[in-house]
């Protein structure tokens, strides 16, 4: 069909070029000037691998990178743990408002990064709403001075943040379940543990690695909430790259710290997917088997 | 067990909306403390808000950003929406991968690249850098919205116009258009909305324009007052009656189908 090729050149074209002048080029020019390095003020393009050897041997900058996809995986499980109920609910109990329902869980995700830290300040700050309300209760004396400011306090804040995008990635998978198979197999003789394990969670896979991926994404790419929330445990290795693109300027080396950082994901996100596809349970995931 | 879940699941969104419910009450309190107990009802600090000149000034530039920003990535995402729904072509998985790019990279590296690239070509930071960057990191939500509403469309309507004579173009602008407009509608709110509360990929291209978001965030670190709760209260009223207002548009081009 003639009309076919216009029409991709008419819609994909313009779309194809935005991506790669918007994206692609600057991540290529970001990863060219990766090699270079800084003398004094400039920038030397004198291609070398002396950055990554940098970033590769410093030991703080392993530790920031392993715990950013630590962090990302865990806050994913979480996710998931707290998620997976919500998203049967929506999908298998409600039928009238179930547009409104997700809309509603998404209403507090359009309220912006900012917004939502300073709520959370207010929330567990030490003279914040939860230790006032705590003390005027008088199930306190005093404040709990560890709330704000803790690794505690950013785990809850992320999973906060992004435990929307679990339920919809969940919530996809429910829709597309069919309720029939729950019949059959409790007629079959298979208890509630059999058709959870054997059954729901293999056929729900797919969207639980969904809303993974999105969650391990977003998780190692925010650096406001660990920064304005952990406080001294708030130094990610996205912080870091932030100081050398401002104050500390050596563009050079946090460009290699930033491709580093996108190869670690791709590789986390490749060996997932790799290991999963080796069991039966997610091979179901990626459609083989 | 029915009554457990339903109470796990109210306990959810309850967290959910804990820390939006926080900052509204405290934007009613008398008080210059953000702390319990409350002293007293008040509306002043909406007041203060909303006479802040500066603040003013920073709302109309993030509405400036947001409008050509929103239409920029309505555009494109019909575009990728068009060509991923309508059509099985070579590299179709190669270009949705790709369109899913800006969503998953830290916006930080997408911030920094965009330095880089910047200072390489000696393109100026300012308003249309911050519009550039901005399509791109809502790019993947539009195509989202719109492509949800084009898959639910009836294809044999598109099909019937074409067996009828209509060129593609004619396809498009008399059967597609109209059909898919609730979705564009949909799309332009939710990405004003992002635009607006966009935060860190703007602080870094945008000079010395000063949006509403970045204004916040240097009063949320030196001048912490009930006035910010106040307009953030404001800022996720606007919000939520934009999404809402969208999500009834989006809902109704269902009723296109059959």
């Amino acid at each position: 069909m003639d009309g076919g090729r216009t029409f991709l050149a008419a819609t994909v074209g313009p779309v194809l070029v935005a991506l790669i002048v918007l994206c692609l080029a600057p991540l290529g020019v970001l990863l060219v000037v990766s090699f270079f390095r800084v003398d004094f003020v400039s920038i030397v393009p004198d291609p070398s691998l002396h950055n990554y050897a940098q970033v590769l041997s410093s030991g703080s900058y392993r530790y920031l990178i392993a715990k950013a996809l630590m962090s990302g995986a865990t806050i994913a499980a979480i996710t998931a743990v707290i998620a997976y109920p919500v998203a049967f609910f929506i999908a298998k109990r409600i039928r009238e408002v179930k547009a409104a329902l997700l809309t509603a869980l998404l209403i507090p995700l359009y309220t912006g990064d900012l917004v939502r830290i300073f709520a959370w300040r207010l929330i567990l700050g030490r003279e914040g709403v939860l230790n006032s309300f705590l003390i005027w209760t008088g199930a306190i004396d005093r404040p709990i001075e560890t709330l704000l400011f803790s690794p505690t306090a950013t785990t809850i804040v992320l999973v906060y943040n992004y435990l929307p995008f679990m339920v919809l990635g969940l919530w996809l998978s429910f829709e597309t379940l069919d309720d029939h198979l729950f019949e059959a197999a409790a007629d079959l003789g298979a208890g509630r543990t059999t058709i959870l394990l054997r059954l729901v969670l293999p056929l729900t896979a797919p969207g639980l690695v969904a809303g993974a991926l999105m969650v391990f994404a977003l998780v190692v790419g925010d650096f406001i909430t660990p920064q304005l929330i952990g406080g001294a445990s708030g130094v990610t290795v996205i912080s870091a790259i932030a100081d050398l693109f401002g104050a500390a300027f050596d563009w050079p080396l946090g460009s290699a710290i930033a491709w580093t950082l996108l190869v670690a994901m791709v590789g986390v996100v490749a060996a997932v997917v790799v290991i999963l596809g080796r069991t039966p349970w997610g091979s179901a995931a990626f459609g083989r088997g | 067990m029915e009554r457990l879940l339903r109470t796990y699941v109210a306990l959810v969104y309850a967290f959910m909306y804990l820390p939006v419910a926080v900052v509204a009450l405290f934007s009613f309190n008398s008080s210059e403390m953000l702390a319990f107990p409350m002293t007293g009802f008040t509306l002043g600090w909406y007041d203060v808000a909303i006479h802040d000149s500066r603040l003013l000034g920073g709302f109309l530039n993030a509405l400036t950003i947001a409008a050509p920003t929103a239409a920029i990535a309505t555009t494109l995402g019909a575009m990728a929406a068009l060509a991923l729904t309508r059509r099985r072509f070579r590299g179709w998985t190669l270009f949705a991968a790709l369109l899913i790019v800006p969503f998953f990279i830290p916006k930080i590296i997408l911030a920094v690249a965009d330095v880089i690239a910047m200072a390489a070509l000696g393109v100026p930071h300012g308003v249309p850098a911050i519009i550039a960057a901005q399509s791109l990191i809502i790019l993947p939500f539009s195509a989202m919205v719109i492509a949800s509403v084009l898959i639910r469309l009836d294809r044999r309507l598109e099909e019937a116009a074409a067996d009828l004579g209509a060129s593609g173009w004619q396809v498009f602008t008399r059967v597609q258009l109209p059909l898919m407009r609730n979705g564009l509608i949909a799309s332009f709110f939710i990405a004003f909305v992002l635009s607006t509360s966009e935060y860190l990929v703007t602080s870094f291209v945008s000079g010395r324009t000063q949006p509403l978001a970045i204004m916040i965030a240097s009063d949320f670190r030196f001048r912490l007052s009930p006035k910010l709760d106040a307009l953030a209260t404001l800022i996720v009223s606007a919000n939520v009656l934009l999404v809402a207002a969208s999500e009834l548009v989006r809902r109704r081009a269902k009723g296109a189908v059959g």
